[in-house]
């Protein structure tokens, strides 16, 4: 299990009443969370509901409308190169210059922060796994060659925040277990807080430690991940019976639905137990019983009401 | 400071390392050999320094034309492409990553017309020599070099003018095509629009960009404006260029960028 570094430790970033209206359309509805540091952290919501304006605006690429942005307690507004030079990021897709070599372009990110030796270089291609190819051109690497040499110009720097929109974009699902376990890498050893921003849920949930959803540029909800122990180990249980009506009266205020063939209660393994008993006593039939799993996805389509575009 | 050389450094690498550049660097030594060597076969009795005069006049536009096109792709190529992202996310104020494009831009324009020059000197003076007769316009006591290093100055000064016209659109309109096109448009029509406006006599008309081009007529004793003094043409296109320089300056800084 993850420690989970949620008191005491200030937050990597902090949005504060983050707004942006374009014309008189509001792309960002009053954001506000907090990034806990040394966490993989993830934005989730449907197309179009603001994720990568959110990520233009915390690397300064858009304007707030009004609200703040920290990062480590710097402004984005007013203490832009303070607070970008602890960022790493991949904004939409790793766009390098293609008539460079990769090496080429790494050497270009360089230049531009002091302090990077030509070692750190050679040092993020190995890490990155580009070591073959880093001195062709651009223009000949794939799309998950591309994503890889993103990523290593992302974190030549050993940014405290490592930004990504999108990241999976376009890999394949090896490409996608090797970034998902580089991640993990990073927050948990190198101690670097990863924000990744995703409309695939599925993909959040074995990424993620939390996960902030926004729809229509507003913030739904944050929610850990991994968070089953937060009820004492109980989950909802479904139990298939003949009689929902006579099953609910039997067990009196415990039940939490009934459904078309059976009822929904919460409880452990050794309540589960005790509920089959007292049901069986009360005559009634019990066919099956199965712990109900709630996955990010069905908890996303329920608060975001099934994800309309917003 | 020393920072800032290396962002110059990176736009420098972004112009060189391109084929392009150097597919325009050989055109532009290619056309004056062959017009060199096309006058050796033709000409009884050629000389280094017509020669040289008469090459620049074809290839500082040919310059100009070229620093259009790196002008122009400058900063809208990095929004065509979406590289401006990863450019802009870095500890560098926008001012001076717009800083740092516009020198290096100079520095490609002067590269350019220097090896132009020293080329010319060197293809003209090992082919023809000179054969002493041959004098420029209104050129007086002054020694051909400094005369001719004249008609390049006055040239350059225009060229950074428009060049810096090309950048201005480059980063307003983010449009390489558009910017590329436009300024060329201007350049190539403004001679025609300079001649038709010429003929309204409207006080206003002095004040118009392409109307104080030419400044190189002053070396052989002329103005771009018959009636007005050289330095009328030089406040004016300072103005334009002010104005170009404020344009591009506040529109990159502000704006977000959706690319």
């Amino acid at each position: 299990m993850l420690d989970l570094q949620t008191g005491g430790t200030e937050p990597v970033v902090r949005l504060l009443n983050v707004t942006k209206r374009i014309g008189n359309r509001t792309i960002i509805d009053n954001l506000t969370f907090d990034v806990p540091p040394g966490e993989v952290f993830g934005f989730l919501g449907p197309n179009g509901s603001g994720k990568t304006t959110t990520i233009r605006m915390m690397v300064g690429l858009m304007r707030m409308t009004s609200g703040e942005i920290l990062i480590r307690g710097r402004s984005i507004r007013t203490e832009y190169e303070a607070a970008v030079r602890q960022v790493g990021a991949i904004v939409e897709n790793p766009e390098m210059y293609k008539y460079l070599t990769g090496y080429q372009n790494l050497l270009h990110y360089a230049r531009m922060i002091p302090g990077i030796p030509r070692k750190r270089i050679d040092e993020v291609v190995e890490l990155v796994g580009l070591t073959a190819r880093i001195h062709d051109k651009v223009k000949t690497y794939s799309l998950g060659m591309r994503q890889r040499l993103g990523v290593a110009q992302a974190i030549l720097h050993r940014p405290a925040l490592l930004i990504l929109d999108e990241p999976t974009n376009g890999l394949d699902p090896a490409g996608i277990r090797e970034l998902r376990d580089y991640l993990r890498h990073l927050a948990k050893h190198e101690g670097t807080t990863v924000f990744v921003s995703s409309h695939l849920l599925s993909e959040m949930e074995l990424m993620c430690d939390r996960v902030a959803i926004i729809q229509a540029g507003k913030l739904i909800d944050v929610r850990l991940i991994h968070g089953g122990a937060e009820n004492g180990g109980k989950a909802e249980v479904l139990f298939e019976v003949d009689r929902p009506d006579a099953a609910a009266e039997a067990l009196g205020g415990a039940v939490l639905r009934a459904e078309s063939g059976g009822i929904v209660v919460s409880a452990g393994r050794e309540e589960a137990a005790d509920i089959n008993a007292r049901l069986v006593a009360a005559g009634v039939r019990v066919y099956g019983i199965r712990t109900v799993t709630k996955s990010l996805e069905d908890q996303f389509l329920e608060v975001t009401g099934g994800g309309r575009i917003g | 400071m020393v920072d800032f050389i290396r962002l110059i450094r990176n736009e420098n690498m972004k112009i060189y390392r391109r084929l392009r550049t150097w597919i325009m660097f050989a055109i532009m030594l290619i056309i004056p050999l062959g017009i060199s060597l096309g006058a050796m076969a033709l000409e009884a009795d050629p000389d280094m320094w017509f020669f040289s005069y008469l090459e620049a006049e074809v290839v500082l536009s040919l310059i100009t034309i070229f620093a259009v096109i790196i002008a122009a792709d400058s900063v809208a190529g990095e929004f065509s492409t979406g590289t401006i992202k990863l450019l802009l996310i870095r500890p560098w104020s926008r001012s001076k990553i717009l800083l740092s494009k516009y020198v290096s831009l100079l520095l490609f324009m002067l590269f350019f017309t220097v090896s132009l020059l020293l080329f010319t000197l060197l293809v003209n003076g090992v082919l023809f020599g000179s054969n002493g007769e041959y004098t420029y316009p209104n050129q007086g006591s002054r020694s051909y070099i400094v005369y001719l290093l004249s008609y390049y100055g006055l040239n350059l000064i225009q060229i950074i003018v428009t060049v810096t016209m090309a950048f201005m659109i480059s980063t307003v309109f983010r449009s390489s095509a558009l910017a590329i096109g436009l300024s060329i448009f201007l350049l190539l029509g403004g001679n025609m629009m300079a001649a038709l406006l010429s003929l309204l006599d409207k006080p206003w008309v002095d004040y118009v960009l392409f109307m104080n081009y030419g400044l190189s007529t002053y070396v052989s004793g002329g103005t771009p404006i018959p009636d007005r003094p050289f330095g009328f043409s030089l406040a004016v296109l300072a103005g334009y260029y002010v104005i170009f320089i404020a344009l591009s300056w506040c529109v990159f800084r502000r704006r977000d960028v959706a690319a």
